[in-house]
């Protein structure tokens, strides 16, 4: 059978073993306890911090905010809380990854606990501080993956710039905010002139390196605030917030101009590409962002029929 | 799951522990922040979780993007709180919440975390001291960022199909900050508060 083991002892080893930090403020914020954990990392034995002020003995701490938080905890008797996503560590202790760590200091999660009498008096905080440097590490790494994986399922494999899936979220998306908040918002639809063309007398690798190089030019042409992608095989799209017509006119009649100035060379051989270009801007009349596609598709169309290398700007038919 | 309303008795009973549970709060507050806090007077019904994301839209108003940070709480009662931030007054908040001037992304989510902490952890002590019941929460954490308002809440995703939604308003005086407060319990929960309503009906 075993002994009856006299709790007292038994919770105080735990207390003080524990792979957890623990210790305890007064109402002054004196310390009074201090467990191992906390004297392995911060240095400082419990003679040496019992009894003085939490904030005298650690003078690095960000004290205006955590005195706001200890304060709440005394008020309202409730826990608090501090996670390492937002605020990575309290004290500034080393962690046990020097070697595949990869972050300068210890990961902190922190609870404040409301130390609560027999009487629901608060006299005293606890504080609990867990080490979650793994885990952070982890969730940094899961977090890169799915950056990378997100960048790449948005990307086209040719050129480099947005896909069509991509573009058509984003245009959904300031759809949508055109529709809330007023504002407004344009389309540049760009075709490649007679690339069939190309791919039938060149070959296809030329063809290839044409939409790339003019992927490329075109990248180059918009404003950092549009929304670049290929849409279809040598069909590009122009995403332009908060623009007027007139703005996505010049920003297209640019583009086109830096397209026709100069030959795309393929193994030294010129060749030469122009572009037709449609414009297109939101109306309180277009009920969805695939009307506003529709748009610069139907001027696009007109610039192909008026001879190519040319920008036409949307206008509603009969008008 | 069918739900057994509330009686009239009930219903009176838990708006009266939410009165004074309110002004408990709001006494709370004004100790943490040194400011006054107005709280509306709460509102009590129970809810289809089918039509939990348009309530949510009616309460704090349509076409608007908003924070939400959520805090789940256990133990006699059980359910989550969902503490919904409109764009305004955060500086207001980081000055009394004692941060310094410059915050950042990171800085202004904490901000966000350690409100919520407060106005639920306010609120649900309230609650539960006058009811005599025992509660415990988690880390409260971050649900959506300056998100249309519609897009908060997806009842889809969610196990039950009725709810007792709990509603209350937050305003700071003087000062552009407003939340919006809901204290969501799913229907097991129901029963454990109307036990509690019941016993604290029979104390008084």
């Amino acid at each position: 059978m075993a002994q009856p083991l006299d709790r007292a002892p038994l919770l105080n080893f735990i207390v003080d073993r524990l792979n957890v930090g623990v210790f305890v403020i007064n109402k002054n914020h004196e310390i009074v306890l201090w467990n191992h954990f906390m004297q392995v990392h911060s240095n400082r034995k419990p003679e040496e911090v019992l009894g003085k002020n939490l904030f005298d003995a650690f003078p690095e701490l960000p004290r205006t905010w955590l005195e706001k938080k200890i304060q709440s905890v005394f008020i309202l008797k409730n826990f608090a809380f501090t996670s390492w996503e937002q605020r990575p560590f309290l004290f500034n202790f080393r962690h046990n990854r020097p070697v595949t760590g990869g972050v300068d200091s210890m990961r902190q999660d922190c609870t404040l606990i409301p130390v609560k009498e027999e009487d629901g008096a608060v006299n005293n905080v606890c504080i609990t501080l867990l080490d979650v440097t793994d885990t952070s590490i982890y969730q940094n790494m899961m977090k890169d993956a799915m950056r990378r994986l997100d960048e790449a399922s948005n990307r086209d494999g040719l050129t480099g710039i947005y896909n069509r899936r991509y573009l058509e979220q984003a245009l959904s998306r300031e759809f949508g905010r055109v529709k809330r908040y007023d504002g407004t918002l344009s389309l540049i639809m760009i075709d490649l002139d007679h690339f069939k063309r190309v791919n039938d007398q060149k070959g296809h690798l030329a063809g290839d390196e044409v939409i790339r190089r003019a992927a490329e030019t075109l990248n180059h042409g918009v404003r950092d605030t549009d929304t670049l992608g290929r849409y279809g095989g040598e069909e590009f799209v122009v995403l332009l917030p908060q623009t007027k017509i007139d703005g996505a006119l010049i920003l297209a009649e640019r583009l086109r101009g830096l397209i026709a100035a100069e030959p795309i060379m393929y193994n030294d051989d010129p060749i030469a590409v122009t572009i037709s270009v449609g414009v297109a801007e939101m109306n309180a009349d277009i009920a969805s962002h695939e009307q506003l596609l529709q748009h610069a598709d139907e001027a696009l169309y007109e610039s192909k029929k008026n001879g190519r290398n040319r920008v036409t700007s949307y206008r509603p038919i009969g008008s | 799951m069918t739900i057994k309303p509330l009686t009239a008795d009930q219903k009176d009973a838990l708006q009266e522990v939410l009165n004074i549970a309110m002004g408990q709060a709001g006494d709370s507050l004004a100790r943490i922040l040194d400011a006054f806090v107005a709280l509306s007077v709460p509102r009590i019904r129970i809810v289809e979780v089918a039509n939990l994301g348009k309530t949510v839209v009616e309460m704090v108003g349509e076409n608007i993007d908003v924070s939400a940070v959520r805090q789940a709480f256990y133990d006699d009662l059980r359910g989550e709180a969902i503490v919904i931030f409109g764009q305004a007054g955060c500086r207001d908040l980081a000055d009394l919440m004692g941060y310094d001037t410059d915050i950042d992304a990171d800085a202004e989510h904490e901000l966000l975390l350690d409100v919520t902490n407060v106005l639920v952890g306010a609120i649900l002590n309230g609650i539960t001291e006058t009811l005599g019941t025992e509660l415990s929460f988690t880390a409260p954490s971050i649900m959506a960022e300056r998100r249309p308002i519609d897009t908060i809440i997806t009842p889809e995703n969610l196990p039950w199909t009725h709810a007792l939604l709990l509603e209350v308003n937050y305003s700071l005086e003087n000062r552009a900050f407003k939340s919006h407060l809901l204290l969501l319990m799913a229907e097991d929960a129901i029963e454990s508060l109307r036990k509690a309503v019941n016993d604290f009906m029979e104390s008084i």
